[in-house]
């Protein structure tokens, strides 16, 4: 799980080491030569013997491989330079003595950025979801991206927390997305309220509401059919359906394979309907990891859960720590 | 995409003059550009080192400033890497198998692609193995529907080897058989026999992998190791509608010697089209192709009454408009046609109309009289008032119906002129008819 992002930022760390290393090893008429390319450790070097201060230049070519780095891990463009120019102002001026490791100062400054990323407020599902009764949540995002396996996840969850829930199969367009979402309740134990397909999606919703209302559920999950985030028409109805159900948290689901569309993707449905929350699907995958910053980034809401399988109980809670541990 | 190329064409031309700076500056840009669009980095760094070699380098054609030089050769080098060979679809009797990971829309390729052949003739069926997705069964079936092709498979079985062996007879007196598979999260060992399986069985012809426009950097690694266990002979790219650039999955394309065949365009089962290597890029650079403008405008006016040079002959009436609109809703989004016009962007809200809204536009305009259809700046306050009577639709919908006709008739204006350009641009246009 996220070890390209991991070897991209790791093996980053490892060539600031060897430079270091090399730097020690020659003698100091030798370094000078190699000046043009100073990196922190040839200035940390340097600062041996006096205290140098860390200049635009010195972490100029740095950044740039660190920038690359997040590109090839499939952070979006927008968000790696900002990750990078974050960086620099946290290097850039910093005054190094001969007493500072290298390597925990950039490491420090990486951390500190990638956290500034993924910063939000703490979200306690469970306790937030016991809140009121029944709490409503509408999973929406792009086709494809794992919405109704996520929700029979979620479900799952719910479940072993004591929580019951009701789905509404409110994708009534995708061919065979009732049946579908039917056999993961199924699954689970929880139970689905539906209409025909080609039915509005919003009164699928109201039904469901209204199911948990009268058998006291505490969880209401609407599944809608995804959706591409340009089409107007689709966008509209989802509002609709906002309207209607009244969501008390609306949860994008991304799935961890996207590159930059997933940028993209996440800032239309977020500014056509506000988003409170994030799943980010498919981790398991081979993926570089990347977009779960891009989506963090423009969407400004917590990353709830991820999902790491095809079971029912692939889903963990998502914790910032934990993922800044994991790539650095 | 497409704007910022447009903006990196024009960082040229305005250029005073094409220097080594200048030609570094582009190249930065198109990185970015290419990134952005999730082409593969490293593809990406042999693209630029290519360009600035070339650039460098290569003599200069007679008759071709240096600027239209730099042109040509970014045009030549996107070309190459993202363009590729168009697709020529086969005609004659074979079957194709369908592989892919969740959520790429296999299955949804499957329809269109029945749905593409039989149009075009062939006898087509469905064979599904997916066995892993609940309710597959029941989607493809729903989906045979839609397209009118007989679906073959088992709900209950477990094992697609099985299935597969029942209902292979079956698919004899057919001319395509279209073999859906299911997906993994990743390509396993799991997955990876379960297709060995499938295709020694099966014989495919052609196995192409389905990959979705916005899939990022993954998508050479997974479009590799598919090939490696497989042996692809395309790919399809879906969900090309979407903010996914598919810049993925072309390079992984390019780097794994696949040829892209078909790209998906929206939801409905005709969103499909022929991948065509050259208008793609010319999408991408925001060149346009007039010639595929037509084409595209006359399919659709086979259908509907509508025939694309009344925009540009004919005076412009409601008629026209409201033929236009109509047009519009068979074709998909005109956006796109307009975009490769590289000039003027359909206002979004008239690519959205919606079907309810063109029905009620038709009861408006059947309310009014020939006079004003033909000369709608004539309608006014009491006129308005009769005709929202007449249709039995609000008097705001009537304004909304003469304003979205204004805008339509201004952004014709555009086109209008832009047929006629000529100067710079005009003659890079002729550039490339000539050169490529």
């Amino acid at each position: 799980m996220f070890d390209f992002l991991k070897k991209k930022i790791g093996g980053f760390f490892k060539k600031e080491e060897e430079t270091l290393t090399e730097v020690v090893e020659k003698p100091v008429s030798e370094h000078r030569a190699i000046e043009p390319k100073l990196t922190i450790a040839t200035k940390l070097k340097k600062a041996i013997v006096r205290k140098a201060v860390i200049k635009e230049e010195d972490v100029h070519i740095m950044l740039e491989d660190f920038n690359l780095a997040l590109l090839e891990a499939d952070v979006a463009v927008s968000v790696a330079d900002k990750i990078t120019d974050d960086i620099k102002k946290r290097l850039v001026g910093k005054e190094l003595s001969g007493k500072d490791d290298v390597k925990k100062v950039s490491e420090s400054a990486i951390r500190e950025s990638l956290r500034d990323v993924l910063k939000q407020e703490k979200v306690d599902f469970v306790s937030r979801v016991s809140h009121k009764k029944p709490f409503v949540i509408l999973f929406l995002g792009p086709n494809g991206h794992g919405k109704t396996s996520t929700i029979g996840k979620v479900a799952r969850y719910l479940q072993k927390n004591s929580l019951s829930s009701v789905i509404a199969a409110a994708d009534t367009f995708r061919a065979a997305s009732i049946e579908q979402v039917e056999k993961i309740a199924g699954r689970v134990g929880v139970k689905v309220i539906k209409q025909t397909y080609g039915s509005d999606p919003a009164a699928v919703c109201f039904d469901a509401v209204k199911y948990a209302e009268a058998h006291k559920v505490d969880v209401v999950l609407i599944d809608t059919a995804g959706r591409s985030e340009l089409n107007t028409n689709l966008m509209e109805q989802l509002k609709k359906i906002v309207r209607v159900a009244k969501p008390d948290m609306k949860v994008y689901i991304g799935e961890a394979l996207a590159g930059n569309a997933a940028l993209e993707e996440a800032k239309k449905f977020n500014e056509m309907i506000g988003l409170d929350g994030i799943i980010m699907t498919k981790v398991d995958c081979d993926v570089k990891g990347g977009s779960l910053l891009s989506v963090s980034h423009v969407v400004k809401k917590p990353v709830l859960f991820i999902t790491t399988g095809q079971e029912l109980d692939n889903i963990m809670q998502f914790d910032e720590d934990w993922f800044i541990e994991k790539v650095i | 995409m497409l704007g910022k190329m447009k903006e990196v064409l024009a960082k040229i031309t305005r250029a005073g003059t094409v220097d080594d700076a200048l030609v570094k500056d582009i190249v930065r840009d198109i990185q970015r550009i290419l990134i952005s669009s999730d082409v593969n980095i490293e593809l990406v760094q042999k693209l630029s080192r290519e360009i600035e070699a070339k650039a460098r380098e290569e003599k200069l054609p007679p008759g071709i400033s240096r600027k239209e030089h730099l042109i040509k050769i970014i045009y030549g080098s996107l070309t190459e890497i993202l363009g590729g060979e168009s697709h020529n679809p086969r005609m004659d009797k074979h079957k194709i198998l369908l592989v892919g990971l969740f959520g790429s829309g296999k299955t949804t390729a499957c329809g269109k692609l029945a749905k593409f052949y039989s149009k075009r003739g062939l006898k087509t069926c469905i064979l599904t193995t997916d066995v892993w997705r609940p309710a597959a069964y029941d989607q493809v079936k729903q989906i045979g529907q839609q397209v009118k092709v007989p679906v073959f498979g088992e709900d209950n079985e477990k094992n697609p080897i099985t299935i597969l062996k029942n209902n292979l007879d079956k698919t004899k007196g057919y001319d395509l058989v279209i073999v859906d598979s299911a997906g993994r999260d990743s390509l396993n060992k799991e997955l990876t026999d379960e297709i060995k399986q499938i295709k020694s069985l099966l014989k495919p012809d052609e196995i192409y992998l389905v990959i979705s426009a916005d899939i990022g950097q993954t998508a050479v690694k997974q479009a590799q190791s598919f090939n490696e266990a497989l042996g692809l002979t395309g790919v399809i790219a879906t969900k090309t509608d979407a903010s996914g650039k598919a810049g993925g999955a072309l390079s992984a394309c390019y780097i794994a010697k696949i040829p892209v065949t078909f790209i998906s365009t929206g939801e409905k089962m005709e969103d499909f089209e022929i991948f065509d290597s050259k208008k793609f890029v010319s999408r991408l650079l925001g060149f346009p192709d007039l010639g595929e403008l037509l084409k595209k405008a006359q399919e659709a006016a086979e259908e509907s009454e509508f025939s694309p040079e009344d925009l540009l002959k004919e005076e412009y009436t409601l008629k026209t408009f409201y033929k236009q609109l109509e047009a519009m809703k068979k074709m998909g989004p005109l956006k796109k046609v307009f975009e490769m016009l590289g000039l003027a962007a359909m206002p979004e809200e008239l690519v959205q109309t919606s079907e309810e809204k063109m029905k009620s536009y038709k009861f408006i305009m059947d309310s009014m009289t020939k006079k004003e259809l033909g000369d709608p700046d004539t309608i006014k306050g009491d006129r308005i008032k009769r005709i929202a009577k007449g249709s039995g639709r609000p008097e705001t919908e009537v304004r909304e119906l003469l304003r979205q006709f204004d805008m339509s008739k201004k952004m014709l204006k555009k086109i209008k002129k832009g047929k006629r350009l000529t100067g710079q641009f005009g003659q890079l246009m002729k550039q490339f008819k000539g050169g490529m």
